[in-house]
C-alpha cells in the first residue's frame, strides 16, 4: 500500500484512539474547550458555532466496576462505558454534556450525571410528522443555544452557524463518498481503518476532518480497485466495537461495504436542508427527515427494507446485526426487521455488542460461520 | 483416502476417521477439551484403535473452541458448519440441529440441501450447556451419566430457573436445603437445558426433523425435556458427541476432492 495512505490512516487511528490529546490540542490553538456530545443525536453545528470543540461520548472499553453501583447490570454496554467514564472524571474538562434523550436509558442518564459539567439535556419529539413537531424542537434547540451561550459566552451568530451548517454538511457528503470508496477498496481501507475515519470525526473540528478525509480519498483514489474474494456486508446497529472485533472482519475477509451504525452513517445520513428558513428551524428538521433509526419513531417500518436496498446497492452478501447488548429500541427492532430478511432471503447474522468484551472466540466462532455458509 | 476431522470443545476432544468420504473408520471422544491434554490424548487413542496415523491423513480439518491451535490441522472450519455437515450426512431428513456442547447452545436451521440457513448461539452465560448439567450433577452428587434415570422417574419436576448457572445452582441448593426429590430437581435442570435451547430453536424456526447433538444429547433426560418443550419429535444423532468431528471429516474429504480436481 502506498505510505501516504498507511500515513493518513495512522492518522485517524491515532486520533480516534486519543481524544484527549485532540481536546488539547484544540486548546492550544484555539484557546477555547470541548463539550462532549451524548449519542445518539444533537445538533452539533450549534457547538461548533461557538468555536468549541464538540467531542462524541461514545463509550469506551474500561472494565466496568464503579458503574454498576449507579446502573442495572441490563443498561445497555455503552451507557455502562460512559458512566464508568463519568465516575472516573473523565468528562470533567469539559465546557458542557449536551444530552439527547430519545431512549429510556439516555432519559434517566441525563438525571443521574455524575461528572462535574453542567448537562444540557434537549427533548427530540417522539411524533415526526407534525409541522408541531419542528416548531417545537426549534425550541428546543432556541434553549440549547441560549445555555450553550452562557457557558461558552460566545454569542451565535446566524452567520456563524450557517457557516458550520455549510462545514457539516459538506463533512457528511465527503462521508458517504468516503463510505462508498471504502467499498470499492477493502484491501486498502480494513473494517478497522474504516471504523477510525469515522470514529476520527467524534472528536475532531469538521473541516479539518473533511481536509483529511478528501486527502485519504485522493490517495486511494490513485490505486486500482483489486477484485475482493472475501465476502462483503452490511453492518447495522449502535456501534461495532471494540477494534478486536473489527479486526476479525479483517481476519475472516469480511468487507464492510455500508453501514447503519449510529455512531457511523445515521450521524451522516441526513443534511441539514436549504432554505430560507431560519437556521435553527432547519437543523431541527433534520429529526424530521431521519429515518431507517431505531430511536426515531417510524410507523411504517422502514429499516428493514432500507437495509435490504443498501445490501442490493452494494452486493453484499449478508447483513450482520450488531446488537448493542441491552439496547431496547434496537432489540425492539430487531424482530420486524428480521422477518422482512426471511421474507425476501435476505442473510443476516446478529452479534452482540459488548464495549467492555476483551474476548472474542463466540463472535469469531459466529462470522467465520457465516463466511462459510455464503 | 482418509481424512480426520478433530473436533476440541471447551469440555472435550473428539476425533473421526474416513475412508473416501464415505466410511467411518474409527471415532471416540476423550473428556478434556481445549488448553489440556484431551487434543494429544484424542490423536493417541484414534490412532491405536485404528491403526493409522496422521501421516496417512490426506486431509485434517480442525473445528471447535480449540480449532486454531491445532498445528496438525491443514485447515479449520466453524463446529456450526461442522455439525451442520456432519448432522445431514447421518440424516438429510433433518432441517433443525439443537446443539448443546460444553459451553456453548446452538440451533442451526438447515434447507433442504443441507445448506445453513440460519443459526443462533447462546452468547456468553452457562446457562443451559453442558457445563451447567456438570455443575448441577456435582450439586446434587449424582453422576452425569445417572441423570437420565432420575429424570424419567420424576413425577413433579421442580422450577429451575435458565438464566444463570449461579442463580439456578443456588435454586438448586435450596430444592435440596427443603427436601424437594433430588429426581424432580435433575428433571427440573433439563427442563431449564431444555427452555434455553428451545428458545434458540424457535428464533430460527422450528421444521422437522429436528435433531440433538453435542455432548448433552447423551443425557436421555435432556433430550425428553427438549422434546416435550417443543412439543415435537426429536431425533437424537447416532453419537451425539461425534457429529462435529464427522462433519469436520466430510469436509476434509471434500477439500481433497476440490484438490484433485483443480490438480
Ligand atoms: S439507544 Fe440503545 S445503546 Fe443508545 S443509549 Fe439507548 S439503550 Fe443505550
Amino acid at each position: 500500500m502506498e505510505e501516504n495512505i498507511k500515513a493518513l490512516l495512522e492518522q485517524f487511528r491515532a486520533i480516534a484512539g486519543d481524544p484527549r490529546k485532540a481536546m488539547a490540542d484544540h486548546l492550544a490553538e484555539t484557546g477555547k474547550g470541548a463539550i462532549g456530545m451524548m449519542p445518539i443525536y444533537a445538533p452539533e453545528e450549534l457547538v461548533h458555532a461557538t468555536g468549541y470543540l464538540p467531542v462524541g461520548l461514545w463509550g469506551g472499553s474500561r472494565p466496568v466496576t464503579k458503574a454498576r453501583t449507579y446502573l442495572p447490570p441490563f443498561a445497555c454496554s455503552v451507557m455502562q462505558q460512559v458512566m464508568e467514564l463519568e465516575c472516573e472524571g473523565a468528562y470533567d474538562d469539559l465546557a458542557a454534556v449536551v444530552f439527547s434523550v430519545p431512549c429510556d436509558t439516555l432519559k434517566c442518564m441525563s438525571q443521574k450525571w455524575k461528572g462535574t459539567s453542567p448537562v444540557l439535556v434537549f427533548t427530540h419529539p417522539q411524533n415526526r410528522g407534525l409541522e408541531a413537531a419542528n416548531r417545537f424542537l426549534e425550541r428546543e434547540y432556541a434553549i440549547l443555544k441560549e445555555k450553550l451561550e452562557g457557558i461558552t459566552g460566545v454569542k451565535i451568530t446566524n452567520a456563524a452557524l450557517e457557516r458550520s451548517i455549510q462545514i457539516y454538511n459538506e463533512n457528511r457528503a465527503a462521508m458517504r463518498e468516503f463510505s462508498a470508496l471504502a467499498a470499492q477498496y477493502p484491501q486498502v481501507i480494513s473494517a478497522v481503518d474504516r471504523h477510525a475515519v469515522f470514529k476520527a470525526r467524534l472528536f475532531m473540528e469538521k473541516s479539518r476532518h473533511t481536509a483529511l478525509v478528501r486527502a485519504l480519498m485522493e490517495a486511494v483514489r490513485a490505486e486500482e480497485p483489486q477484485p475482493w474474494t472475501g465476502k462483503k456486508v452490511v453492518v447495522t446497529g449502535i456501534l461495532l466495537e471494540p477494534n478486536g472485533l473489527l479486526e476479525l472482519f479483517d481476519r475472516l475477509g469480511l468487507a464492510i461495504v455500508a453501514d447503519d451504525l449510529a455512531q457511523e452513517s445515521r450521524q451522516i445520513r441526513v443534511d441539514v436542508p436549504d432554505g430560507d428558513e431560519a437556521p435553527l428551524y432547519r437543523l431541527a428538521r433534520v429529526w424530521q427527515n431521519m429515518y431507517g433509526c431505531s430511536v426515531a419513531t417510524d410507523t411504517k417500518k422502514q429499516r428493514g427494507p432500507m437495509l435490504m436496498d443498501m445490501a442490493r446497492k452494494t452486493g453484499a452478501d449478508a447483513v450482520v446485526v450488531a446488537m448493542m447488548k441491552f439496547c431496547d429500541p434496537e432489540e425492539w427492532d430487531y424482530p420486524i426487521y428480521y422477518k422482512q430478511f426471511e421474507a425476501q432471503g435476505v442473510r443476516s447474522l446478529m452479534i452482540e455488542v459488548d464495549q467492555e468484551s476483551t474476548s472474542f472466540e463466540q463472535l469469531h466462532t459466529r462470522l467465520q460461520s457465516l463466511v462459510e455458509t455464503l | 483416502m482418509y481424512t480426520m476431522g478433530i473436533d476440541v470443545g471447551s469440555a472435550s476432544s473428539k476425533a473421526v476417521i474416513l475412508r473416501d468420504g464415505k466410511e467411518v473408520v474409527a471415532g471416540l471422544a476423550v473428556q478434556a477439551g481445549t488448553g489440556s491434554s484431551g487434543p494429544g490424548r484424542v490423536l493417541e487413542e484414534i490412532a491405536a484403535t485404528s491403526g493409522l496415523d496422521l501421516k496417512d491423513m490426506a486431509f485434517i480439518l480442525a473445528t471447535g473452541y480449540g480449532r486454531t491451535a491445532l498445528p496438525m490441522a491443514d485447515k479449520q472450519m466453524s463446529e456450526i458448519t461442522c455439525h451442520a455437515k456432519g448432522v445431514f450426512f447421518q440424516d438429510p431428513s433433518v432441517r433443525t440441529i439443537i446443539d448443546i456442547g460444553g459451553q456453548d447452545v446452538k440451533a442451526i436451521a438447515l434447507d433442504d440441501r443441507g445448506g445453513i440457513r440460519q443459526f443462533y448461539m447462546n452468547d456468553k452465560c452457562a446457562a443451559g450447556t453442558g457445563r451447567f448439567l456438570e455443575v448441577m450433577a456435582r450439586v446434587l452428587e449424582v453422576p452425569l451419566e445417572e441423570m437420565a434415570e432420575y429424570h424419567f422417574r420424576s413425577k413433579n419436576p421442580a422450577q429451575v430457573s435458565s438464566t444463570c448457572t449461579v442463580f439456578a445452582e443456588s435454586e438448586v441448593i435450596s430444592l435440596l436445603s427443603r427436601g424437594t426429590a433430588k429426581e424432580d430437581i435433575i428433571a427440573g435442570v433439563h427442563f431449564s437445558v431444555a427452555a434455553k435451547a428451545c428458545a434458540l430453536a424457535q428464533r430460527v424456526g422450528v421444521r422437522r426433523e429436528v435433531v440433538l447433538c453435542g455432548g448433552a444429547a447423551k443425557n436421555g433426560g435432556v433430550a425428553d425435556a427438549i422434546e416435550k418443550e417443543l412439543g415435537a419429535p426429536l431425533v437424537v444423532a447416532q453419537n451425539p458427541q461425534l457429529t462435529g468431528a464427522l462433519g469436520a471429516a466430510l469436509l476434509a474429504y471434500e477439500e481433497m476432492m476440490r484438490k484433485e480436481r483443480s490438480a
